[in-house]
């Protein structure tokens, strides 16, 4: 048994932990449940008897009837909402170690959560079964959150229509064969042999996801997704003089497999192979004050951990943010704009809905250094009387929604990546990273930079490698003074944790000049 | 530790059916895990193990004033591994009825078929797998879960929020929440050459964190918890309560030293995730995949005299206790390092083949440093000037090489005390280095973890700061 976290502290991961944790499904297609067959018989259109609700989640038995049963039950204590979330999660992983593909990991999630609220009080209970009285329990489980008697009636059902997925596969992970992908794989690990004679090892993974969810909720409200997700993640370990260095790099997004060209392949090789090779030139940057350059892409984790998470409006819902009375106020110089966006076409931290059934929209944080609009979820946006942002998102049907981040960064600026570099007299330049983690009261954050540059007089002279950075969200954000025009998005697999629940995300940020942050090297400065 | 708020005592009659609520549990679990194995080699599968575990958890939150969130479940999940021509492939589900669990094994089977063959896949040695003739009474399981209520809960998360109110400078709290949670697992495997074993455990967990104003703007957080198998083992609810916001109060006015090399103490709480960062790369993979800082050092000074590491799963009540691992080996005690010295590392059966070395067992259970025999204030006093740290931030570290570096906070040392509280700096070294200048260990491991680890001080750290 692992041990308990606790802490209010939020942190951002480029998960090379996920593999055999994720539960991962493979070849494992359609029903953990009910027979395909059923499905034949729904599908096309009479409504009638309410088949055509619950679209996807009709294949599991799950009708109309059994919802409306549930939120009533889930409303009779007097909660003033209540909302069910199916989800069906079919997850495939197949690794290669040592030249072959000899390891296959699949998983099947299957279950529901019953969420009552009152005011901002929740009561959450989930299940694996799917009978309509195990869901039925569930629901008055929940519903004990409140104690007094049923107030509102759950309304007539409205299934919302969504514009076109913006995640939309040419084929369903589902219909991809094993043998399909292993060429993938094995391609992966010859390229990056070929590389180089000081490759040692190449270890490289390609999970996929077929999810589905179904949310229906006490205002009638019913909505569905379609969720695929991928990732390709290759590592190195290179030997140089008896030296050894390792490196990770990965692709990732709501794709089917077409995500996977050659060329954007060959990009990942060629990367991975660079980034652990210049590690033996690389050396620990001196350990103090000094200014920090961020290239454009993953370097959006300041975003994340300096302003992300503190502008989640459950944090600031409560008053434990260091953001919380700080909207319409300026926060950074005016060429600093900042939005969470979930509209991004087959980005990871994309979404068409939230897991509250809410549209996701593209949301700003930050617009000309003031500070817009919270991240909201359904408990917020009603706490604050505004419109939610559908950032309300879990990590499955085992957990309650809260807000969360989608795909976030900084919006283009006015000066030039070069002219950036050459205005630092002695710095460093970060241009990858593993891992951050912010506090969400004190502001307090850091990012682990694995690869970058010394700058020296306006140039990139040094490699260096393996430091942790460390400031403060709004100190850092409020000396940001200059912002490049390249923004990237970054495509790596980002995983956000928040209170014990992972979800995807995506980052991405325009070069930028930070003047002063804390550079946790070795050695002094000289 | 509770006490009744309102009404009589009352049985608690879940909605939600308690499947570990009988001791039967455990084995009807073993029955179906039996039955998966069965089921593999009926498909042509040349072996397989399977576990099986079901999970009741529930949990309750408390607000500033309010009950804030409820929570309750019933889980279960099986997983198989099959060993089919050569090959292997591993699923897991939720669905067990005995359709869905063929249905799983025969698509475990087809997927390994379509993999490359593998020698070095197979189940483990049939000497070192566990069976039930040797259970042993860890005392995992309180027998007096049963009388958990949702009255005692919730009493248990109110009561907490009202002692960290009650606490010196409570008029600078902006929030406290507190959280009442329980578990009751049981889980049971089985393999076709053998392997079977079950049990049943609890786990109680009270926990509080408080946040504060500070006069700068900033709103530091802290928390509290306990964690334990045996609901007795906790401590008074109060202190828990009071200990959070206590911490966050003590946060106010950090400050941020100068970079340098300092002699460091770090607090058994935080202690604990740094010798994690020493101990990863003690895998079998990361030996054979190369990515181990370790390779070639067995029987080498890797620290002082004072790093001394037991791996002990019997320990009675311990939150890493066992009887068996993930593959099915039958638990035993294993000295890690001993004076310094690199004993042994965490080998399963699959890399043990790789590595032709014979498996350990592949993860951590209870990780004991040997403690000494100062208290915690003692050694500060000895240290005279340095840092106290309480708690890390973020940071990582390189398996490979032994780099780290990691953000921190904690206390001023100063004149032998605890002085003003520090945030914003960051440690970094290589654990191959920086592990040879730990100078001493207190007497207060740290209880609720899995990793038993005291005080530990280090001479000659390299911090950054201002």
């Amino acid at each position: 048994m692992s041990d308990r976290k606790i802490s209010r502290r939020s942190f951002l991961g480029y998960s090379a932990a996920s593999f055999a944790a994720l539960a991962a499904a493979d070849v494992l297609s359609g029903c953990a449940t009910a027979d395909k067959a059923q499905v034949k018989g729904t599908g096309t259109g009479a409504a009638a008897g309410g088949s055509m609700i619950t679209g996807y989640f009709e294949r599991f038995g799950i009708d109309e009837d059994i919802i409306r049963r549930a939120l009533a039950a889930a409303m009779s204590k007097g909660a003033d909402f209540a909302d069910l979330f199916f989800q069906h999660r079919v997850v495939n992983h197949l690794a290669l170690e040592d030249g072959e593909v000899n390891q296959a990991y699949a998983s099947v999630a299957l279950g529901m959560g019953v969420r009552a609220v009152k005011g901002d009080q929740t009561g959450y209970a989930y299940t694996e079964d799917f009978e309509p009285e195990a869901i039925a329990n569930a629901a008055l489980t929940a519903a004990a959150i409140a104690d007094a008697k049923a107030q509102g009636a759950v309304a007539d059902f409205r299934r919302i229509e969504l514009p076109p997925s913006r995640y939309a596969v040419k084929r369903d992970w589902e219909d991809v064969r094993i043998a399909e992908k292993l060429p993938l794989l094995q391609s992966v690990n010859s390229a990056l042999f070929a590389k180089d004679p000081r490759i040692q090892k190449v270890a490289a993974s390609l999970a996929d996801e077929s999810g589905h969810i179904l949310v229906a909720r006490s205002d009638g409200l019913i909505a569905e997704d379609a969720q695929p997700m991928t990732s390709l993640a290759v590592s190195a370990i290179a030997e140089q003089n008896g030296r050894r260095e390792s490196n990770f790099c990965s692709l990732s997004g709501r794709s089917g497999i077409e995500l996977f060209s050659d060329e954007a392949v060959s990009r990942l090789v060629d990367k991975t192979a660079q980034r652990t090779l210049v590690l033996f030139e690389a050396v620990q940057p001196p350990a103090g004050i000094m200014p920090v350059v961020l290239t454009a892409g993953s370097s959006g984790i300041l975003l994340h951990e300096a302003i992300g998470h503190g502008m989640e409006a459950d944090f600031n819902r409560k008053g434990i943010s260091i953001y919380a009375d700080k909207i319409g106020k300026p926060i950074a110089k005016d060429i600093v704009n900042v939005v969470d966006d979930g509209t991004l076409p087959g980005a990871r931290g994309s979404l068409n809905i939230d897991d509250e059934g809410n549209p996701a929209k593209k949301t700003v944080l930050v617009e000309k250094g003031v500070l817009k609009t919270y991240l909201h979820d359904r408990i917020s946006a009603k706490h604050y009387g505004v419109e939610p942002t559908g950032n309300g998102r879990r990590e499955s049907y085992a957990c309650a929604p809260m807000p969360r981040m989608r795909a976030t960064y900084m919006e283009n600026g006015p000066h030039k990546r070069e002219e950036i570099i050459a205005s630092v007299k002695k710095g460093i330049l970060c241009e990858s990273f593993t891992n951050g983690q912010v506090q969400i009261g004190a502001g307090d954050f850091t990012f682990y930079v694995k690869n970058g540059w010394l700058i020296e007089d306006g140039k990139l002279t040094r490699p260096i490698k393996d430091v942790n950075l460390i400031g403060n969200g709004p100190k850092v954000l409020s000396q940001v003074d200059m912002v490049a025009d390249d923004l990237l998005v970054d495509d790596g697999r980002w995983t956000c944790g928040k209170d014990g629940q992972s979800v995807p995300v995506s980052q991405g940020m325009p070069t930028v000049r930070v003047p002063e942050m804390t550079v946790g090297g070795q050695g002094s400065q000289g | 530790m509770t006490r009744e708020t309102n009404g009589n005592p009352r049985a608690e009659m879940p909605l939600i059916p308690d499947a570990t609520q009988d001791a039967s549990a455990a084995e009807n679990l073993l029955q179906t895990a039996r039955r998966a194995v069965e089921v593999a080699q009926k498909h042509g599968a040349s072996g397989a193990l399977a576990f099986v575990n079901t999970v009741r958890e529930v949990s309750v939150g408390w607000r500033d004033g309010k009950l804030e969130k409820i929570s309750e479940a019933v889980t279960s999940g099986l997983s198989i591994e099959v060993y089919a021509d050569g090959r292997y492939a591993a699923v897991s589900s939720s669905d067990m009825r005995p359709m869905a669990i063929e249905k799983l094994a025969v698509q475990a089977i087809d997927m390994a078929r379509a993999l490359a063959p593998d020698s070095f896949r197979g189940l483990a040695d049939p000497k070192l797998l566990y069976s039930p003739r040797m259970e042993r009474n860890l005392s995992l399981h309180d027998t007096s879960y049963g009388e958990m209520t949702a009255d005692k809960r919730r009493e248990a998360a109110r009561l907490m929020e009202e002692a960290a109110r009650d606490v010196e400078g409570k008029e600078n709290i902006v929030s406290v929440t507190t959280n009442f949670s329980d578990t009751r697992s049981v889980v049971a495997g089985a393999s076709s050459n053998g392997f079977e074993g079950f049990y049943r455990s609890t786990a109680f967990c009270p926990s509080a964190e408080a946040s504060v104003r500070d006069p700068d703007g900033r709103r530091p957080e802290d928390y509290d918890y306990a964690y334990a198998r045996i609901q007795a083992d906790l401590p008074d609810l109060s202190s828990i309560g009071k200990n959070a916001s206590r911490r966050a109060l003590g946060r106010i006015g950090a400050v941020k030293g100068k970079s340098g090399k300092y002699t460091i103490a770090i607090d058994p709480r935080a202690a604990g995730s740094l010798l994690g960062r020493l101990m990863g790369p003690l895998t079998g993979s990361a030996l054979q995949q190369r990515r181990s800082m370790f390779e070639g050092k067995e029987g080498e000074a890797i620290g002082s005299k004072l790093l001394d590491i037991v791996d002990d799963p019997f320990v009675m009540r311990g939150l890493g206790s066992r009887l068996f691992d993930g593959d099915g080996i039958a638990a035993r005690q294993m000295p890690i390092f001993e004076a310094g010295v690199l004993k042994d590392f965490y080998i399963d059966t699959y890399y043990g083949r790789k590595l032709g070395r014979a498996p350990t067992t592949g993860s951590p259970s209870n990780v004991i440093l040997k403690p000494g025999t100062k208290t915690q204030a003692e050694l500060l006093r000895d240290i005279g000037d340095g840092l106290l740290v309480t708690g890390f931030l973020g940071g990582n570290s390189n398996g490979t090489t032994g780099d780290f570096s990691l953000g921190i906070q904690g206390n001023i040392i100063r004149g032998g005390a605890i002085a003003e509280p520090f945030a914003e700096m960051n440690l970094s070294g290589n654990h191959l280095e920086f592990w040879k200048h730990l100078t001493a260990v207190g007497s207060d491991p740290y209880p609720w973890s899995s990793r038993r680890v005291p005080t530990l001080v280090f001479e000659g750290a390299q911090v950054a700061g201002l």
